[in-house]
């Protein structure tokens, strides 16, 4: 089937936009096989709107007489209003929205079409891959290596090619670990602290099952990885009840007697369904229309949001300790290992590493731990905090990460050379985008659907040597030391930035900005060219004042 | 004389006794050490261990000094004293149970930290500190007047209360509707509660709308009418021409129908027709005081973690932070359409200044600067009798006084608010606030003294002490926010919405050691770099477009002048739902 054969009524004219905190306009509404375009009617200075169908989470329609009103409620949290008349034609339109917006079919996704001319699709797909990375890091050379044992991807179907390991644990030894480890994720690096050496490896949890299986590679793997040194510590992300029950099923945990070297810490942290249902209640509380004093820090607790950002930060603190402060190496796996291990495994190389503070760094640690890694971004983020849909394999682990990052860089203003600007941003393409990046649920997935021939990719236009100075962080001050960020919950806020975004608040902090990015035009328009050489022109899109700030300080 | 361990003493400071003793530090362990106690401080040096640890509290702080467990008492360090601060935080020393040790240091304590209730003087009345600038000529009500564009053909000035006869709370200096004469002033007097007639705050320039604060009608139970009442709230409203005047009653509905009971009350509809009344539901002193002890009682010592945020919603607190910002918007949204208004609660000392404060510092940007907010203190605050005094029990060692009460922190808390969502905008930083709190109970300056203005008189204050602005104008550096913008004036509107605020932190949980790290001074020390470098940078510009020669001269004059030409980005929040 056509994906235009989807659209039942395809233009509408006199169709009312209601947005939070705008005038209601007038317009035209198309429906493309991947937009939502509404038009202002008004010939000169037309407005338009354009909405990626994939960021529509719910569609909901009301009939008001003969025309009828359909609610769209969008992945980005933002929702829209249309007022349609004739009760025929809105009916159409939402259901073609529904249709084209839940399309499962990679290849039919926008990011497939999408030609802006200033891109080629030819050349290398993403910013690094893991013999570049292994290339670069000279410290691994020594005791490490690239193995390309998964390079069908039939070892691990959800890592990538090659993978970084002892360099004294052979592909055999890797492939029969492989089966001892949920879903093939043997232990591999993830990364290696420039300080000591020591390292951080990520994997799946190990197949005890209930008669306490064993495997000797998988001994022999992680004793190579700590070498001698006395200790290693696997960081558990389960309690050690829910650890003890995963045997019931086939999984389990890294027992004592057989790895000796290895010191077992179970922190527990919420997954899957419970994760994605906090993030529900938040977005729940957060557009609740009552002004109401009442009740809203307590909807903000119950959510639970702000206690998994804080698992999350406490557990990477962990280890960061073990890494930096006591110089051991450290395994960190839950269940799956696709999703709170790498929350860990990303901050802790965020509070590390100051290469990873770079926004150059930082793409290339989110393409390393959750592009490559294997993150299933499709099924994760299938959709958001609105849809009417039983959730099956949703989880926002990639919108936590974002949050705690976030977390950081209010904690550390200076630190991170990114601004929050480029935390919204990918927070907003993770859920639908122009580029391919996000597609599919691991790099098999991607080969086999074509992706990195016919899509563009997006940490490669983002980190392009003229990067836009919005997504900077003017206060920038590269800074070597781990940045340990406090995570009591007086420290952990709200982010506004994202969860209020189309709120009052916002809305005045857009306007300002918008404001003040039209004076700085003209100023460089009286100007002339010689002016534009000198300043730095930095518009930021974030929403945080101290961005605005800088506005002021670097647009004279 | 021999310095204070390693502080310098104050001029006219004096130590009374020193003595060995155990501080328990709820962060710590334990701690040995040496207490110092003068006129003024109480001083702690830990000698146990070479990392520093010291306390440093005015006395002025303390509002309950109690003897803690009993000569018999077993265990580590249960005999001794514990020490309930305004600010915060509780302090706790041990001491050896032989010989009735804390004997002398408990009665220094108890004489010294309640000097009024011991016939003795505020330690501001012994203090000998000299500074260039005098503090006490930062408000002179005339000027301020005259910058508000007052007295005009609307509103004059009196000078009826000149000693205190009209009422003995207000200020010398009255600004009133032009048409009322002295013999209405008089007789108006006679209708609201302690004499507190309305009175004008503030003046917009450009639609003559006014702020008016005043007191409640005294209406009471038989529902009483004042002819000359009435009229005079009539002048208020005709003199720019505002169709029906918007009277802010700060209290909440019920409790100002209670009023009535005690011969208060609020303007009726049939009495005011050309009035509209509004409830701001912003609750009375007692609320307040208990709101703020649960705040205490779940950030000191320890912070409550596990359920943080429903712990904090349970104290209320920023409720009513946000019910006054949220009041005060709606007062400065009034009058900035063009309606003047009269705000009262009950006596007007309390939530009235609140309001009108909040209300000005949105309306005028004078008041955000840094001289301009020491005027508002001194005009809103401390020359219309806010009872000081009473709501902080200075020298006073009943410390279960039912008229405590931290409506000035709510206030300044509300200012924070305000200084986080508008960063720019203010010339003073989060410093200022905090000092301006901890010289508030003190006891250090004169200006927080008292309940009111002829109490401050009798007693020549401003002739015997030192006025807080003469210690902060010496070094105005510390205080001065670097990202300050100043621009012309446009409202600032505050979002008063809870999910807009923050509990202040750094203030409220300050003590803890561990809150300590977040403050933002990186990014403040960050900022007057960058300044330094754009003020390099617009001078190297200049010189090159001076070597540039003329033509460009029109360019000379936007980059030379970066303030005004930059836009006052913030303040374009036209509007803010409630």
């Amino acid at each position: 089937m056509e994906l235009s054969e989807h659209i039942k009524t395809a233009n509408v004219e006199d169709v009312t936009l209601k947005r939070p905190f705008h005038p209601a306009l007038r317009g035209t509404l198309c429906v493309t096989s991947h937009h939502l375009l509404f038009s202002d009617r008004k010939d000169e200075a037309s407005w338009q709107l354009l909405i990626l169908l994939k960021n529509i989470d719910a569609v909901e329609k009301r009939a008001v007489g003969s025309s009828g009103t359909i609610t769209i409620k969008c992945k980005d949290l933002l929702v829209l209003q249309l007022e349609i008349p004739g009760m025929e034609e809105c009916l159409n339109i939402a259901s073609s929205i529904e249709a084209l917006s839940s399309l499962e079919s990679v290849t039919e996704m926008y990011p497939f079409f999408y030609r802006p001319s200033h891109l080629t699709l030819h050349g290398p797909w993403g910013l690094s891959s893991t013999e570049q990375y292994y290339k670069q890091t000279e410290r691994l050379w020594d005791r490490w290596r690239v193995s390309t044992v998964n390079s069908d991807y039939s070892v691990c179907p959800s890592y990538t090619s090659a993978v970084i390991v002892p360099r004294e644990v052979d592909d055999d030894k890797l492939i029969r670990s492989a089966r001892f480890r949920q879903g093939g994720r043997f232990p591999v690096l993830s990364y290696c602290h420039h300080r000591n050496g020591m390292v951080i490896m990520r994997s799946s949890q190990p197949l005890t099952g209930a008669n306490k299986k064993r495997c000797k590679e998988d001994e022999l793997l992680l004793q190579a990885v700590i070498d001698g040194s006395e200790l290693g510590y696997v960081i558990d992300l389960r309690s050690a009840q829910q650890a003890q029950q995963a045997r019931m099923t086939g999984g389990g945990f890294e027992s004592k007697s057989c790895y000796s070297h290895w010191k077992r810490i179970h922190r527990h942290h919420e997954r899957g369904k419970v994760v994605q249902e906090s993030l529900i209640k938040l977005v729940e509380a957060c557009n609740d229309p009552s002004h109401s004093v009442d009740r809203w820090l307590s909807k903000l607790e119950n959510s639970k949001w702000l206690s998994h950002v804080h698992s999350a930060l406490s557990t990477a603190g962990l280890v960061v300790e073990c890494v930096e402060r006591d110089g051991h190496s450290v395994l960190v796996h839950g269940s799956e290992g696709t999703d709170n291990t790498l929350l860990v495994s990303t901050l802790a190389q965020l509070i590390l590493d100051p290469a990873s503070r770079t926004v150059t760094g930082f793409l290339c640690l989110l393409e390393r731990e959750w592009i490559q890694a294997g993150h299933p971004f499709q099924q994760r983020c299938a959709h958001s905090a609105y849809s009417h849909a039983r959730l099956k394999l949703e989880c926002p682990s990639f919108l936590l990460l974002l949050d705690c990052v976030w977390q950081v860089w209010r904690q550390f203003p200076l630190a991170l050379e990114f601004s929050e600007a480029l935390l919204l941003r990918l927070a907003q393409e993770a859920y639908a985008s122009n580029y391919g990046t996000f597609l599919c649920n691991s790099e098999q997935e991607k080969c086999a659907a074509g992706v990195k021939e016919n899509t563009h990719c997006l940490f490669q236009s983002l980190s392009k040597p003229d990067i836009e100075e919005q997504y900077l962080n003017p206060l920038y001050e590269p800074n070597d030391l781990a940045i340990w960020p406090s995570v009591h919950p007086q420290s952990l806020q709200l982010w506004t930035g994202l969860f209020l975004r189309w709120t009052e608040y916002a809305q005045n902090m857009v306007e300002a900005r918008e404001e003040v990015w039209s004076i700085v035009k003209e100023h460089r328009e009286k100007a002339g060219p010689d002016r534009s050489n000198n300043t730095p022109s930095t518009h930021c899109d974030t929403l945080t004042p101290f961005e605005n700030l800088m506005d002021e300080l670097t647009i004279l | 004389m021999e310095p204070l361990a390693d502080v310098a003493m104050l001029p006219g400071e004096e130590r009374v006794i020193d003595k060995e003793i155990i501080y328990i530090c709820p962060f710590n362990a334990a701690v040995k050490g040496k207490v110092f106690i003068t006129n003024y401080r109480l001083y702690f040096k830990n000698t146990d261990s070479d990392t520093p640890i010291t306390l440093d509290v005015p006395l002025g702080v303390i509002s309950r000094v109690e003897k803690m467990g009993g000569a018999s008492s077993r265990g580590e360090n249960s005999y001794g004293l514990e020490i309930t601060c305004k600010d915060m935080r509780n302090l706790r020393f041990a001491l050896k149970q032989e010989g009735h040790s804390r004997r002398d240091i408990f009665d220094i304590l108890f004489k010294y930290a309640f000097p009024l209730s011991h016939g003795m003087q505020l330690f501001a009345f012994l203090s000998q500190e000299k500074y260039e600038e005098n503090g006490w000529n930062v408000y002179e009500p005339m000027d301020e007047y005259r910058r508000q564009g007052v007295p005009n053909s609307e509103w004059r000035v009196t000078f009826i209360n000149k000693s205190y006869e009209l009422c003995d709370t207000y200020p010398t200096v009255l600004v009133v509707p032009y048409k009322a004469t002295e013999e209405d002033l008089k007789r108006v007097a006679t209708f609201r509660s302690r004499c507190r007639i309305p009175v004008l705050s503030w003046f917009h320039k450009d639609n003559h709308a006014v702020i008016t604060r005043c007191s409640q009608p005294l209406v009471g139970m038989s529902g009483k009418r004042n002819k000359d009442d009435e009229r005079y709230l009539d002048l208020i409203r005709e003199a720019n021409g505002t169709t029906k005047l918007t009277i802010y009653d700060a209290r909440p509905n019920v409790n100002a129908v209670a009023n009535k009971a005690t011969g208060g009350g609020y303007e009726g509809d049939d009495a005011y027709q050309n009035a509209e009344l509004v409830f701001l539901d912003i609750h009375n002193i007692h609320v307040m005081r208990e709101s703020l002890k649960k705040l205490k009682d779940i950030v000191y010592p320890n912070v409550e973690e596990s359920h943080w945020l429903s712990s904090l919603e349970s104290t209320h607190w920023l409720e009513h932070i946000k019910l006054v910002l949220s009041g005060a918007i709606q007062v400065a949204d009034k009058v900035s359409s063009g309606s003047s208004v009269v705000v009262h609660c009950s006596d007007g000392w309390d939530r009235t200044a609140q309001l009108t404060s909040l209300a000005m510092l949105m309306l005028d940007s004078y008041y955000r600067s840094f001289r301009g907010f020491q005027v508002l203190l001194e005009k809103e605050w401390i020359s219309f009798g806010h009872k000081f005094a009473s709501r902080i029990g200075h020298g006073d060692k009943n410390h279960a006084d039912q008229d405590r009460s931290p409506i000035f922190l709510q206030f300044i808390d509300c200012v924070w608010q305000m200084t986080k969502q508008f960063p720019t905008a203010f010339e003073f930083n989060e410093r200022l606030l905090v000092v301006i709190l901890d010289h508030l109970y003190s006891c250090r300056f004169g200006t927080f003294l008292y309940n009111c203005e002829s109490v401050r008189d009798s007693n020549n204050v401003r002739g015997k002490t030192v006025s807080l602005w003469s210690f902060v104008n010496s070094d105005t550096s510390l205080y001065i926010n670097p990202f300050y913008t100043p621009e012309s004036s446009r409202v600032l509107y505050p979002v008063a919405s809870m999910r807009h605020l923050e509990l202040w932190v750094t203030y409220y949980i300050r003590w803890n050691p561990r809150i300590q790290h977040q403050q933002q001074s990186p990014v403040e020390q960050r900022y007057k770099e960058l300044l330094a470098m754009r003020d390099q940078y617009l001078k190297k510009l200049e010189e090159l477009k001076l070597s540039d020669s003329t033509p460009s001269s029109t360019h000379l004059t936007n980059s030379s002048t970066p303030n005004a030409a930059t836009p006052n980005q913030h303040i374009t929040h036209l509007q803010t739902p409630f």
